[in-house]
């Protein structure tokens, strides 16, 4: 296990006070807010910054962390000496066990005593009741996973009380099935997957959000889908029918006379099924065919001459 | 858990949260909901023969929110504003997508 500096996770100094330690930790929690960092470790950063930030504004677990920590360099093997935390009590203020899935190997050996872990270990046992916390994760699913559902293989790391009371971080392995007609940012709730429960209170829930791979074709928004249909001039002057295929099956769209690049054709049920299905939006795009032949640049003098057609003309009048 | 049990999870926004679902699973106090959405910090909750009943929206935003408010101390009606700038982010974000 390698040692963690949080001090310098933070950019603080090892003297510094309460007030600077929550004023660095602000300013790269704006800086690495997952939800609006272009950093491409933001949330990795987010996770190392909430840790240290655990750990150096509290007072107790930093008093114990100085006293262990004095001495190690970041990144150096560390291992805690036995009962190095006698005389120390933590409260497990300002994250939740759940949280602490989220926080390092380091975090679990050194913090991992908290009140939930206290309760299990002690007479409370029997005596009180307690439901487990439920847990959030994300889950990142291929869109086709919508139409048919499917079942997915999901790792996830949790925290669990051991034997001696402690917390651990355990990696376990789910096989979930997606159901059909699942879409972006929903939520599937899986009942007693998350914390275990206290003195034989429920298990909390695992709550996986969902998010779908960049599909190489479809755009989705909510339950819809939208997809560009490229037609050549002569289907969308005259109109047609074409096939589509979709991520489940294939459907046959009539392209109304006249169609134009830009124009969009909705059609109803064909999104993402389920109860309320989202539409499949097709985005028209008319693409030329090249005159990289005698016969095509015969073919476009004939329409220049025969036409006399001035795309320009309506932005004048 | 075996290898071979396969999990059945329930799609939220056809399975509701109760108050006491939501704030177990955002590690409040039951409290601290109710004031939110007195205050009128959560549009979306829908009440239905006086019980409040919570979509999957309702959750990540009370999960913004309580973030919001315990790393930067943030009052609740500023964690609120910022919660409904990261939706309208989020919706931005889909729509510029869908632009391909």
């Amino acid at each position: 296990m390698e040692f963690k500096d949080y001090y310098q996770i933070l950019g603080v100094p090892r003297d510094a006070t309460a007030e600077e330690i929550k004023k660095a930790f602000r300013k790269l929690a704006r800086k690495y807010h997952p939800d609006v960092s272009k950093e491409v470790n933001a949330e990795t950063r987010m996770q190392e910054l909430n840790e240290a930030n655990a750990v150096l504004s509290d007072p107790e677990r930093r008093a114990a962390y100085d006293q262990l920590g004095r001495g190690y360099q970041p990144g150096q093997e560390f291992q805690p000496p036995p009962d190095w935390d006698a005389g120390f009590e933590f409260s497990g203020r300002g994250f939740s066990p759940g949280e602490a899935g989220d926080f390092s190997d380091f975090f679990a050996e050194l913090f991992g005593r908290t009140r939930t872990a206290h309760a299990f270990n002690t007479g409370q046992r029997g005596h009180f009741q307690a439901r487990g916390e439920d847990h959030h994760a994300k889950v990142l699913l291929d869109l086709e996973d919508a139409f048919s559902g499917a079942t997915r293989q999901i790792s996830l790391r949790a925290p669990r009380i051991d034997a001696q009371g402690r917390v651990v971080l355990e990696n376990r392995t789910l096989n979930v099935k997606i159901p059909q007609g699942v879409h972006a940012g929903q939520v599937i709730r899986l009942v007693g997957q998350g914390a275990p429960g206290i003195g034989g209170a429920p298990a909390g829930d695992l709550m996986l959000e969902v998010r779908f791979r960049p599909h190489p074709r479809f755009r989705v928004q909510g339950r819809d889908l939208h997809l560009t249909l490229p037609v050549a001039p002569w289907e969308a002057a005259l109109g047609t029918v074409v096939t589509v295929d979709l991520p489940q099956g294939s459907l046959r769209v009539r392209i109304p006379e006249g169609a134009q690049s830009g124009r969009q054709l909705r059609v109803r049920g064909k999104g993402i099924p389920g109860a309320q299905a989202g539409d499949l939006l097709l985005d028209i795009q008319v693409v030329l065919p090249p005159a990289d032949t005698a016969r095509a640049r015969a073919l476009y003098e004939t329409m220049a001459r025969e036409l006399a057609f001035d795309p320009r003309q309506q932005g004048r009048n | 858990m075996r290898d071979e049990e396969i999990l059945i999870g329930s799609l939220m926004d056809s399975s509701w949260l109760t108050l006491e679902q939501l704030a177990a699973a955002c590690t409040v106090e039951p409290g601290w909901l109710l004031r939110h959405i007195e205050d009128g910090l959560f549009p979306h909750a829908e009440s239905v023969a006086g019980v409040w009943c919570f979509s999957s929206h309702s959750l990540l935003r009370a999960r913004r929110m309580r973030q919001l408010e315990r790393d930067f101390d943030a009052v609740p009606e500023l964690a609120a504003l910022m919660a409904d700038l990261l939706e309208e982010l989020d919706e931005l974000r889909a729509r510029l997508g869908v632009a391909g």
